[in-house]
């Protein structure tokens, strides 16, 4: 029984470990380290109207993209 | 004293009396409402009110007061950015059918500026992405251009008090970006892995020797596995593409052990595991890839981006000129300009085609191309080359050939070539790996069929085989050049010496032939008064405004050297004023004639001068009777001679090149000591001269400052620039010196040698441990946890040595 229990906790660990790290590895190929400065900057700045800013660009983008595409 | 106020957009300070004033329609936190608003000029005003029209007044808030540059209007006209030439050059199209485009903002102080650019750009129709690079100012912006085309992105930046200008984005570029991001992410999963195997191995050292049942090691090794697996097949991946190419183009290089090492030493612990007995090297596999994977980040890091440097020459060359038609002057794009057109200079514009001039004379500064430091006068019915800049002269040229065939568009393509045709040393690392990898692989095939004829199980065999690759760690090796290197960089960098690419200090170390160009970097540049002989009393400041108006580098000698004797002095209004071309200046200030030149002048003048001198004489006569000659000279730099020998001492052939004509050389040369030297070298000359140095097994390294080295500068091995030189030449460059003195080119040198020695002081650490540990494994010695300790302690050594460098030469 021991046994399982130190399987378990050497897998609970690596799992939430490997959440993050594949968290790091989405905001590196997302372009958010791109910029050492601006990335410091978005923890001053970064508010709700930054989030509906984002959000709007992605939905303008989604709708371009329907008109460019109709196939 | 409290009568300035600062602008409400740019913070500039000003006095109140002359700002724009405007009542209550503050909106920011930082200028409420019923605030009275200040501006300094319309420009400021229209921005802050686009601002609070555009709903975007938190910039100043987050501005907090910091100073910009208030916009100017008068920007040429954006419509040239719809072109479709404008388009195919900088212009892709991406895989959504969306245009984007790479520009470089101007006027970004702060990171509100970023966040204003951006701002204002997401709230356009038709903008998708704008993205702006704080740190380089480089924005990348993605649109629809069926909604709006180029010049409203354009019109935009510049309406909010900012310019853009485009630059070409080219495949070099992104590939390098993409290349260190592919890093970035193979190296966090293999720190990550590799840290958690760290812990999970000192579970298995400590049952290692405390005692441990198989179960739990079984657990532990599954564990090792799971985390192992991604480092190898994913991190790993670099080094089984670079042996697969290595393999095909039949080198073995260091990818090779790396990667066979790697999943032998895989294979073997998944076997271990399944089988349950002996112990499993999955730290190992994670150790080593991601050791070496460190290493050849190190490499990548520091190399050279070749891309900009056209982008910067593009920039130099104006897009438009002015040119005469049908009895009015209009501007016309330069690929447009046929021969025969006629072109408008004002003095301080570059000619940009090869012509004659037929209306207006002056000076021209040629040393762009020929390295004359003297301009040199031309005047109607003489010819212009493209690429010199006119000084005074205000002129009508027509042009002989297109803008494609003039002689700077051919000083642009030979450049091109240049680039391309450097030479590369191939790198003793890489070298010494492919000899390394290849008796690593043997001596474990070896081992392996001894330990298997000489009766042993095959179990047994093949891990005494692995244990060698294992062993034959290559940390320490591929260590071993990017450590030493990065020392290098940094001592150089601390000394004012800028080495673009890390590969140069081992090029910079094998070098045998130095070549110095004279004007800038021999000498100071600029003629200076060496001696004063004064004949009669006479007012200083006559001469001072008399020279003062003159461009000429020797009328400009001549007032610095007044300048420094009396700060306070100043110049006086002549009643008639004139420069006579190649000869001087003529003055009169009340009733009295004052004239200023060469020896030419005087005689002109009937004026006797005897004075013999081997220098640049300026004679100055008030009332046809000298007063006053100055000597001048190029000064060579202080320790210009000191240097020489000291190169010399080593065994570097040190030659002079330069555009100047035969006496100057020759003084100069003699100065500092040198017997070798070639005068009246034009740009073109100067490059043959490296290429056939190259023929004869030379390595060269080239240091100049000017435009006109650059295509040597190009070509040779090393090109070294000082940091005074033009932007060009430092573009160009493989090593800057920024405080421009010849110390630093023999420090260069030094740390060059140092690295180098480093370099292969490392790599003999790294050969004698595995001179040592290798028998031992063939041996059958080696267990889990010496190989593990000795593969740290190697690598250790190898940082420790490179450590000891530094600290060595920053106690000097």
């Amino acid at each position: 029984m021991d046994n399982w229990v130190i399987a378990m906790m050497l897998g609970a660990s690596i799992f939430l470990g490997a959440v993050a790290l594949f968290a790091f590895l989405w905001a590196i190929k997302n372009g958010q380290f791109d910029d050492e400065e601006k990335f410091l900057n978005a923890a001053k700045y970064d508010g709700e109207d930054e989030l509906n800013d984002a959000l709007k660009q992605e939905q303008k983008k989604q709708k371009l993209k329907k008109q460019y595409r109709p196939e | 004293m409290s009568n300035s106020v600062a602008c409400n957009h740019c913070h500039l300070e000003f006095d109140k009396s002359v700002m724009i004033v405007e009542e209550g329609v503050g909106f920011s936190v930082a200028t409420p409402k019923n605030h009275t608003l200040y501006f300094c000029c319309n420009g400021c005003q229209g921005v802050y009110h686009l601002l609070s029209d555009e709903g975007l007044e938190s910039f100043y808030d987050k501005a907090e007061g910091i100073k910009l540059t208030p916009p100017t209007k008068q920007y040429q006209d954006s419509s040239n950015f719809n072109s479709a030439a404008f388009y195919e050059r900088f212009v892709n199209i991406n895989k959504d059918g969306f245009h984007e485009v790479s520009l470089i903002i101007e006027g970004i102080h702060c990171s509100a500026c970023v966040w204003l650019n951006e701002k204002a750009l997401h709230k356009m129709e038709g903008v998708i992405e704008a993205n702006i690079n704080f740190t380089n100012n480089k924005a990348h912006i993605v649109w629809s251009d069926e909604i709006l085309k180029l010049s409203s992105i354009i019109d935009m930046i510049r309406a909010i008090g900012y310019n853009a200008y485009p630059y070409d984005a080219s495949i070099q570029e992104a590939h390098a970006n993409k290349e260190r991001k592919e890093y970035y992410l193979k190296m966090a999963v293999a720190i990550f892995a590799s840290m958690n195997i760290m812990w999970i191995a000192v579970a298995q050292y400590a049952g290692y020797f405390t005692g441990i049942t198989q179960d739990i090691k079984t657990i532990l090794n599954i564990a090792e596995g799971v985390l192992a697996t991604p480092v190898l097949f994913y991190s790993g991946w670099v080094f089984y593409r670079g042996a697969y190419y290595g393999l095909k183009n039949r080198v073995i290089n260091m990818d090779l052990p790396v990667a066979t090492g790697a999943s032998l030493t895989y294979i073997y612990s998944l076997y271990i595991t399944i089988y349950e007995r002996g112990e499993a090297y999955f730290d190992s596999v994670s150790m080593i890839i991601t050791f070496v994977l460190i290493g050849k980040f190190l490499e990548i890091l520091s190399k050279k981006n070749a891309a900009d440097t056209l982008d910067i020459i593009g920039k130099h060359i104006p897009s438009v000129v002015n040119i005469l038609k049908d009895d009015a002057i209009v501007s016309c794009k330069i690929g447009d300009v046929v021969a025969g057109d006629i072109i408008v200079v004002s003095s301080g514009e570059k000619l940009l085609f090869d012509g004659e001039i037929i209306k207006g004379e002056g000076f021209f500064d040629e040393s762009n191309l020929t390295g004359e430091s003297e301009p040199i006068y031309k005047k109607v019915a003489q010819s212009v080359i493209s690429g010199t800049t006119s000084i005074d002269a205000d002129i009508f040229y027509r042009a002989s050939k297109d803008f494609k065939h003039s002689t700077l568009s051919n000083l642009v393509h030979l450049l091109e070539s240049a680039i391309n045709k450097k030479p590369r040393i191939e790198q003793m690392a890489n070298r010494l790996s492919e000899y390394f990898s290849a008796v690593i692989l043997g001596f474990s095939v070896l081992t392996f069929s001894l330990w298997y004829f000489w009766p042993h199980s095959f179990e047994i065999s093949f891990m005494v085989a692995i244990s060698v690759i294992v062993i034959a760690c290559p940390c320490a090796l591929a260590l071993a050049t990017p450590v030493a290197t990065l020392v290098g960089l940094s001592l150089g960098a601390q000394r004012g010496i800028l080495f673009k690419e890390a590969a140069q200090l081992e090029t910079m170390a094998k070098i045998d032939t130095l070549i110095l160009d004279k004007t800038g970097t021999l000498t100071i540049g600029k003629p200076e008064v060496v001696e004063e002989h004064l004949y009669a009393a006479f007012d200083t400041s006559l001469l001072y405004a008399l020279v003062s108006a003159s461009k000429h580098p020797v009328a400009q000698g001549v007032k610095n050297y007044l300048y420094q004797k009396d700060e306070t002095i100043a110049g006086l209004l002549f009643d008639t004023y004139k420069q006579i071309p190649s000869l001087g200046i003529s003055a009169w200030y009340q009733q009295r004639e004052i004239l200023g030149g060469n020896h030419k002048l005087m005689e002109e003048n009937g004026i006797i001068a005897t004075f013999e001198s081997t220098d640049t004489l300026f004679y100055v006569a008030i009332d046809k009777k000298i007063v006053a000659i100055y000597e001048l000279r190029d000064k060579v730099k202080e320790d210009a001679k000191e240097i020489i020998a000291a190169f010399q001492k080593r065994n570097i052939s040190v030659i002079m090149l330069t555009g100047d004509n035969e006496n100057a050389a020759k003084k100069v040369a003699s100065e500092v000591g040198l017997t070798a030297f070639y005068c009246n070298q034009t740009p073109q000359g100067k490059a043959d001269y490296v290429s056939m140095l190259h023929e004869q097994g030379k390595r060269v390294v080239m240091v100049g400052d000017g435009v006109n080295d650059i295509l040597a500068l190009a070509r040779a091995d090393i090109g070294i620039v000082m940091g005074s030189g033009s932007d060009i030449a430092v573009e160009m460059s493989d090593i800057v010196l920024l405080n421009d003195s010849l110390h630093s080119l023999e420090d260069a040198f030094k740390i060059s040698r140092t690295t180098y020695g480093l370099i292969r002081q490392n790599l003999g650490i790294s050969l004698i441990y595995n001179a040592i540990t290798i028998p031992l494994a063939m041996a059958g010695y080696v267990i889990p946890l010496v190989a593990a300790i000795s593969m740290s302690v190697s690598s250790l050594l190898v940082v420790g040595n490179s450590m000891r460098i530094r600290y060595k030469w920053n106690k000097n």
